[in-house]
């Protein structure tokens, strides 16, 4: 039986009109996978407009020229497929997992939508509305919804792109036309700015020759911007307090920034197990301390990125965050400090030789983990490709966390010690 | 812009998934084991369920406290000791509560298996329960419990479970910080044999594994355990069916949303209606071309994801249909599903919904049970519902004999707007006048 443990087959192709192809078979997958993610996220939306990439993500369900209103849902369910999209700082995927004999549908329908949507003024107000109660639902009357993953960003960083709240404004949304709609349409959803990507049950001439056939079509337009729009360092530390009636317990969250995930990879890998070393698992070190000997916190995590599982899907600028929620039995400042003490053992003495040995193997069985669902493969793959220019990261990063050492993990300790950092502070007051 | 020609594709054949070859066997001591050699990932899944007692299902603390301080130590290891030791296996170990059990959840480098297997034989023969380790355990789950009950869709969870299940141990609300902090470790050393014996589980290993190996493996791993004896009585009246009464207002001031909850009783995994009833819940909110999302979502944007969805126990299957909405369309909301509910169950499905329900619920499945988890979980909770493993390729071939009349009867058994009832959890001051011009309303308190 063919191996995953192997490397995966990576089969590439660019269409004449700038879309990239890529195509992972693996014949021992009964499903395929299909995914187009385009090079734009909510860092892209104008200002004035936020949440405008996420409310666009909505519209691509509502019709092409030869498709309905969510008709590309039906097709999909009734195909036996399963489909979804997401919107994140830098991109925006779009996905299914369907029988193997469904794939020429998928691609007819990823292309109808690339090449002609159709957006009427009736689904962009129906669309505004759906969008308003999602935010409903997932931030306004759920406690911590917007924490830190919008509210960290704002306080964290300066320029807009950066820093304003990706989910929108009401206002913003409520303003948003058909015509905006139309421009970001065609200034951001071009082929050159896109990257199909079919995994598993699949062969990779079929999939070219469906892709020129389906894709072909779609003219050719330039690519736009996709930043990064990287911004200086802070120059003095944020610790900004939020009182909260709806909440019943405190909690904080620290950006500390990163080097930069792309153009510096190979020490960007080593702020990643930095994370894993300070709240990876049960034995690691903020848990093991605050949750487990000082009694102090209910649950401690490290993230790197800014949304929270994008951590090598992310540009310039990233953060690792350091999230707490705690009872309030220790104040946030020695709650810091407990922190600081730690990066600080870090930063004097690295970690140890079984604490690395460690995050080798749970990265690796985490890496494995993410790419057992063909649906979730396909984004994945697709997203690598549009962030690094390469799917073939996903292959390489096991080794990659393998060769960071002791002294590179001290070093980026160091850094952390040695910024001014953002200190987002979330306090329960009386409703 | 260019215009193709280009005519659409099809959708393709039907297939059911091709079931995976598993191996039942019966180990010693008791514990019945399920083995399948599953897709090249060098991964294994582990599933070790244990059926709860009424009296433990009744009284949630112990048990809650139970699967935090199950892994805080045993005689050869301290927590931190057995944390380090299982993450040098590129693994995880948990214990969960799943209605009428628990769970132990594992996943491990394939690798490694055999020392993973010995680590969890390890602490469910010598787990210690420290003192110190149990009160912080008890401490943490304390506040845990305060953050979950802040979060508006556990409190509706809540209130739909005590609603619908009134009188039996199904009710039973999750425990309170104060029940929590009372657990004491020699309460966990008692429960921990009553509860934790072979007798009474089934193991789940799936993955990449040489199946005659890991049953070897499985035999020498949980040796001194197996050879354990238990004795429950882990025997459960049926739920039954919901008694019909007035729709229940959970009061939550200053809720910008109301979630809004209709729950029912459903066929169970066994019951020869469940293709049927299962077709029929898609048709109505069970997938995104659903009447309830067409209508609230895409219709009238009252809603981002309403749904319905089955739960099964094994004194009980239940079904819910779910809508968040803003308070100002709270009212509407609910006379739109009362609406679908009974169009549903009086004037039945067209040959289209029949036939999108019975793909998409064959796809379903094979997404469902194409992971090593998601077919892991499938075995634990087929197990546990003491539903034949012939159900992976059953379940596919009833869908797709499944008729339109027998759609439409499974529609009126368990779907009519008679046999549900209503739980919302909302602001009373926005919400409560609205609804009781539709209905009789009975404000609660959380």
């Amino acid at each position: 039986m063919p191996s995953r443990r192997q490397r995966h087959r990576f089969e590439r192709a660019v269409l004449p009109n700038g879309l990239k192809v890529l195509v992972v078979p693996d014949p021992a997958d009964a499903l395929v996978g299909v995914a187009v993610v385009y090079n734009v996220g909510w860092r892209s939306e104008p200002e004035g407009r936020t949440g405008f990439a996420h409310l666009f993500e909505h519209m691509m369900f509502q019709g092409s020229a030869h498709v309905g209103k969510v008709e590309h849902i039906r097709l999909v369910e009734s195909a036996g497929g399963v489909m979804n999209g997401h919107t994140r700082a830098d991109l925006t995927a779009y996905y299914e997992g369907l029988p193997p004999s469904a794939l020429e549908l998928a691609l007819f329908l990823e292309a109808d939508r690339m090449g002609q949507l159709a957006i009427t003024e009736e689904n962009l107000r129906n669309q505004v509305d759906v969008v308003k109660e999602e935010i409903l639902v997932n931030v306004v009357n759920r406690p911590y919804g917007d924490f830190p993953w919008i509210t960290l960003p704002e306080l964290a960083f300066d320029r807009y792109p950066n820093a304003h709240n990706g989910y929108g404004d009401f206002s913003h949304l409520e303003r948003a036309t058909v015509a905006e709609s139309e421009d970001f349409y065609s200034t951001y959803y071009v082929p050159a700015n896109a990257v199909l990507t079919v995994v598993g049950a699949c062969r990779p001439d079929d999939v070219f020759s469906l892709a020129e056939r389906y894709f072909g079509p779609v003219p050719r337009r330039p690519a736009p911007n996709h930043g990064p729009w990287p911004e200086p360092r802070l120059s003095a530390e944020r610790h900004r307090v939020v009182k909260d009636s709806r909440i019943p317990q405190p909690a904080f969250a620290i950006g500390y920034r990163t080097v930069d995930p792309i153009g510096d990879l190979g020490h960007y890998v080593v702020y990643h197990v930095l994370a894993e070393v300070l709240a990876g698992g049960e034995s690691s070190r903020l848990t093991a301390r605050l949750v487990h000997r000082d009694h102090s916190v209910t649950e401690v995590a490290c993230l790197l990125g800014t949304f929270g599982n994008d951590d090598f899907l992310v540009r310039d600028p990233s953060l690792l965050q350091v999230i707490v929620f705690h009872p309030g039995s220790a104040t946030t400042e020695a709650l810091l400090q407990a922190i600081d003490e730690e990066i600080g053992r870090l930063a004097s003495d690295g970690p140890t030789k079984a604490e690395l040995g460690r995050i080798v193997a749970s990265s690796s069985a985490d890496v494995w983990r993410s790419l057992d669902s063909t649906l979730n493969r396909a984004h994945m793959v697709a997203s690598v490709e549009t962030i690094h220019g390469d799917a073939g990261l996903i292959d390489e990063l096991a080794a990659r966390i393998s060769a960071v050492g002791a002294a590179d993990v001290a070093a980026a300790a160091t850094d952390l010690l040695g910024q001014y950092r953002a200190v987002l502070e979330l306090q329960p007051v009386p409703g | 812009m260019a215009t193709t020609t280009l005519t659409r594709p099809g959708i393709g054949r039907l297939r059911p998934p091709k079931p995976p070859a598993l191996l039942e066997a019966e180990l010693p001591g008791g514990l019945r084991s399920v083995f399948v050699r599953h897709r090249p990932l060098p991964l294994v899944e582990l599933r070790l369920a244990f059926p709860l007692a009424p009296a433990q299902i009744v009284k949630p603390a112990a048990t809650n406290i139970l699967c935090r301080s199950l892994f805080a130590g045993t005689e050869a290891h301290d927590r931190l000791a057995l944390a380090e030791a299982i993450e040098s296996l590129g693994g995880n170990l948990d214990a969960h509560l799943n209605d009428d059990r628990l769970v132990v959840v594992g996943s491990v480098l394939s690798e490694h298996l055999p020392t993973f297997l010995g680590l969890l034989a390890e602490v469910l023969t010598t787990a210690v329960y420290p003192e110190g380790e149990v009160r912080a355990d008890r401490d943490r789950a304390a506040d845990e419990i305060v953050l979950a009950l802040s979060q508006p869709e556990v409190v509706a969870q809540q209130a739909l479970r005590r609603r619908m299940f009134a009188g039996h141990p199904y009710a039973t609300p999750l425990p309170s910080p104060g029940s929590l902090k009372r657990v004491n470790a020699a309460e966990l050393r008692a429960l921990h044999p009553a509860l934790l014996y072979p007798a009474a589980a089934h193991l789940v290993l799936v993955g990449d594994l040489q199946v005659p190996r890991a049953l070897g493996a499985a035999e020498d791993a949980f040796g001194g355990w197996l050879g354990q004896r238990g004795g429950q009585d882990s025997e459960l009246a049926p739920a039954g069916a919901p008694r019909p009464g007035p729709l229940e207002l959970v009061a939550r001031p200053g809720s910008v949303q109301s979630n809004v909850r209709f729950g029912g009783e459903a066929a169970s995994l066994a019951d020869p209606n469940w293709p049927a009833m299962s077709l029929a819940g898609s048709v109505l909110g069970g997938m995104f071309t659903s009447r309830v999302t067409a209508n609230l979502r895409e219709r009238n944007g009252y809603s981002y994801s309403p749904r319905s969805s089955v739960r099964h126990r094994r004194a009980g299957s239940s079904v819910v249909l779910a809508a968040d909405v803003a308070s100002a369309v709270t009212s509407a909301t609910v006379i739109e599903i009362l609406y679908e509910l009974g169009r549903l169950a009086t004037t039945g499905i067209t040959d289209d919904e029949l036939e999108l329900a019975r793909r998409h619920a064959v796809g379903r499945f094979s997404f469902e049970t194409a992971t090593l988890p998601g077919l892991a979980t499938t075995l634990a909770s087929l197990a546990a519902n003491g539903v034949s493993l012939g159900y992976l390729s059953g379940y596919p071939k009833a869908v797709i004999s499944t008729t339109k009349d027998q759609v439409n009867e499974a529609a009126g058994r368990y779907l009519s707007p008679r046999r549900l009832v209503t739980v919302i959890v909302g602001d009373p001051e926005a919400v409560g006048g609205p609804l009781s011009v539709i209905d009789e309303v009975v404000v609660r308190n959380t």
